[in-house]
């Protein structure tokens, strides 16, 4: 090699070196410096950004596994100020097919973003999937058309459209007043109101989750993906639910009421199958709820709405008395008519005397006398006692939002007088949820063990079922006690023929009329009638509500409440797969309805 | 001339080093890319089954049922028109399970032998114990 060419070669290593060097202490003086800092700072900005994933929430099955609370697809749509083209094609587009103001999105669309201006701009948001395909159809036409010469095609870029969920619920107003609702349109800080959405809501919503997102694809790594809210089962089934409402909606109908409610109850384990009540919102629509329930309306009365319930309520009377050892189905009273007690006369429901009666007789007749004298003889401390056995100084703690209760007066209370405990055997002057009822006569139907009533069944976390254990409550009375009772009460309603009778089928029961207290007295004029039953007799699998407010046809549950439960019945028995007395009772208990 | 040479070599190394590094670093970035369709692809298939359970539950909804119950002049069942069976053994259906049924692990020859997956130690004891097995006397036959 030539020493030219070596000369070359080293000025060439020479050269490189040196500018390798200079780029290298630049870096380093670049990097060092103060402003390099600050320009990190910044740059980390366009490096990824920190987003919070919401879960799905939780969806809601009946206990056959009908949906009747899931989440759908809806669209946020926005204008990208930097991609507009054509402000006027897109505001016509998003007038005409969105519906929205052509000047306003006009507005949006001519905007410069910076200066204060916004770079994205929403114009609409949970706008449905039709929508959507119609835009998409309109931006492929544009997309495919061809231009010729100078022509300039339409086009809508810049508007832009983002998927996210939500809530729906497929069944309308069936079971609203059960379900609550959830607040979709904040879909950052949707919270559920009422039902199972408020009970469950932090179950159901799941654990928000922030990821962090690189935009840099080397960064790029796979999101931990985030466990939906978890998923309810109820003891709910949607099949009688719809007949309960529609029997519930005819029986108002029918007999003039205010409203009313219907609860069917599973005594066993405390599981409620239907429950109906006055007037029901459709969730999908929740911003009716002011509309459709002014103050004080509640959401729901079976759990939320108390009243006087009259006669039902010599059920737990008589069990009381019984479950003491005061009296038997033999013991004789003597009903002169009236009685008297702190000053006060207690007549019957008719002003009649009964004369010589049993036990079965003062509940066939409904005596208030008797139950007086049953109290009386009691005593407060017993009486109360096994009052609060039944729960009824209490909230059942059922897994629904917004429930209420009246607070049970008692002897020592200074709202408590005498006259209370004779007033209270029948019913009155005592305020109770149709849910405590519930609760409490459920006892006499299962064997005098009192469950805890519920709605969810089971939950899905994870993707594992986890079955909810039904909860006893209480053994408020003896068994022989609930069995010696539900006999006496259908005996009663076979003595007297009672319209809450259901063909083939043995069924116990209680009707009750309720007055009305008014700030002048009680109101014999208006009253709250009900009835509480259940069947069959010997094996009870359901139990049934019925309560009707102010009907205009008739003021006594006899008439009113009574043929409505039969109705319901004689239809609930065929959902269930029931068999009548005369097939149940001769066969075993391997058969199913067809 | 030789330091000239070995120069020339390493800038040859590091252009090699940086354009494997181009290389890896560029099919990171692919990988990182389609991760995030995936993911993407993922999340519009969640919706979309959200969507299709929504749809079922609204065709097969009480007020649709009952539509259609209609138009086919059929009405609801009264007691004494039901048939019972007496069916010996029969279990009536429990609810839904929601739970994912139990997955059945395959049992395949594995890909890496256990002598590239255990270590020294688990070797060492895997022959010890073969050894043992092998030397213990058997004392009478069976019958």
């Amino acid at each position: 090699m030539s020493e030219s060419i070596k000369t070359r070669f080293l000025a060439i290593c020479v050269i490189c070196t040196a500018v390798a060097i200079i780029v290298g202490i630049q870096m380093i003086r670049i990097q060092s410096a103060e402003a390099a800092q600050r320009l990190l700072d910044t740059s980390e900005s366009y490096q990824g950004v920190t987003r919070v994933v919401y879960p799905d929430r939780g969806n809601i099955y009946d206990s056959k596994g009908r949906l009747l609370a899931g989440n759908e697809t809806s669209y946020e749509i926005g204008l990208d100020l930097n991609s507009v083209t054509q402000p006027e094609t897109v505001a016509s587009i998003a007038s005409s097919v969105l519906g929205l103001d052509y000047a306003q999105v006009l507005g949006y669309a001519q905007m410069t973003p910076g200066n204060g201006n916004p770079v994205y701009q929403v114009l609409d948001d949970f706008v449905s999937q039709d929508k959507i395909v119609e835009l998409e159809t309109i931006k492929a036409d544009y997309d495919s058309r061809k231009a010729k010469g100078n022509e300039i095609l339409p086009n809508i870029d810049g508007l832009l459209w983002t998927a996210h969920t939500q809530r729906t619920y497929p069944e309308g107003t069936l079971a609203s007043n059960i379900l609550g609702f959830y607040s979709y349109l904040d879909r950052t800080g949707g919270i559920g109101y009422f039902g199972l959405e408020e009970a469950y809501n932090s179950q159901l919503s799941g654990t928000p989750q922030e990821i962090y997102v690189a935009f840099d694809p080397q960064r790029l790594s796979t999101v931990e993906e985030v466990p939906p809210g978890v998923t309810l089962v109820l003891t709910l089934d949607r099949e009688i639910q719809a007949m309960t409402e529609k029997k519930l909606d005819e029986a108002i109908e029918w007999s003039g009421a205010e409203g009313g409610t219907i609860i069917v109850y599973d005594p066993e384990d405390g599981g409620v199958i239907s429950m109906a009540t006055s007037p029901r919102l459709d969730p999908n629509n929740y911003w009716d709820y002011a509309d459709l329930f002014p103050d004080p309306m509640p959401y729901n009365s079976a759990i939320s709405k108390t009243y006087e319930p009259g006669s039902v309520f010599k059920v737990l009377t008589v069990a009381a008395a019984l479950d003491s050892g005061l009296v038997d189905p033999d013991t004789r009273f003597q009903d002169t008519g009236a009685f008297n007690i702190g000053g006060t006369t207690i007549y019957n429901w008719n002003m009649g005397a009964w004369g010589d009666v049993d036990m079965t007789e003062c509940l066939q007749y409904s005596l208030n006398v008797c139950m007086s004298w049953l109290s009386t003889e009691m005593g407060p401390d017993t009486f109360y006692t096994y009052l609060k056995n039944f729960g009824l100084d209490r909230k059942t703690g059922i897994d629904l939002g917004g429930e209420s209760n009246w607070p049970l007066k008692l002897p020592g209370d200074s709202l408590w007088y005498e006259v209370d405990l004779a007033t209270n055997s029948f019913g009155q002057g005592i305020s109770l949820t149709p849910i405590q009822l519930v609760m409490a006569i459920s006892s006499v139907a299962n064997d005098g063990r009192m469950m805890a009533p519920h709605l969810v069944k089971a939950m899905v976390i994870d993707g594992q079922q986890y079955d909810v254990d039904p909860v006893v409550v209480g053994n408020p009375i003896k068994a022989e006690t609930a069995h010696t009772l539900t006999e006496m009460l259908v005996n009663s309603l076979e003595n007297e023929a009672s319209n809450a009778l259901v063909e083939g089928y043995t069924v116990a029961g209680k009707t009750g009329t309720g007055e009305i207290a008014t700030p002048y007295g009680y109101s014999s004029s208006e009253t709250n009638v009900s009835f509480v039953g259940w069947g069959p007799a010997e094996d009870p699998k359901f139990l049934v509500f019925v309560w009707l407010e102010k009907p205009s046809i008739s003021i006594w549950g006899s008439e009113v409440a009574a043929p409505v439960f039969s109705e319901l019945v004689s239809k609930l028995v065929v959902l269930m797969d029931i068999p009548p007395d005369s097939v149940r009772l001769a066969g075993s208990s391997t058969m199913t309805g067809q | 001339m030789q330091w000239v040479g070995v120069f020339l070599l390493v800038v040859v190394a590091v252009a090699t080093v940086a354009g494997l590094y181009l290389y890896i670093s560029g099919r990171s970035a692919a990988t990182g890319r389609r991760i995030q369709n995936l993911e993407s692809e993922l999340a519009t298939l969640h919706r979309q089954n959200n969507d299709l359970e929504t749809r079922l539950g609204e065709i097969q909804s009480e007020r649709a049922l009952s539509e259609r119950i209609n138009s086919l002049n059929m009405r609801p069942l009264t007691p004494d028109e039901a048939l019972y069976l007496e069916v010996p053994g029969y279990v009536p259906a429990e609810g839904p399970s929601f739970a994912p049924p139990p997955t059945i692990k395959e049992e395949r020859t594995p890909i890496l032998l256990p002598e590239f997956t255990s270590t020294f130690l688990e070797w060492i004891s895997s022959k010890l114990q073969a050894g043992t097995q092998n030397s213990t006397p058997t004392s009478e036959v069976q019958p």
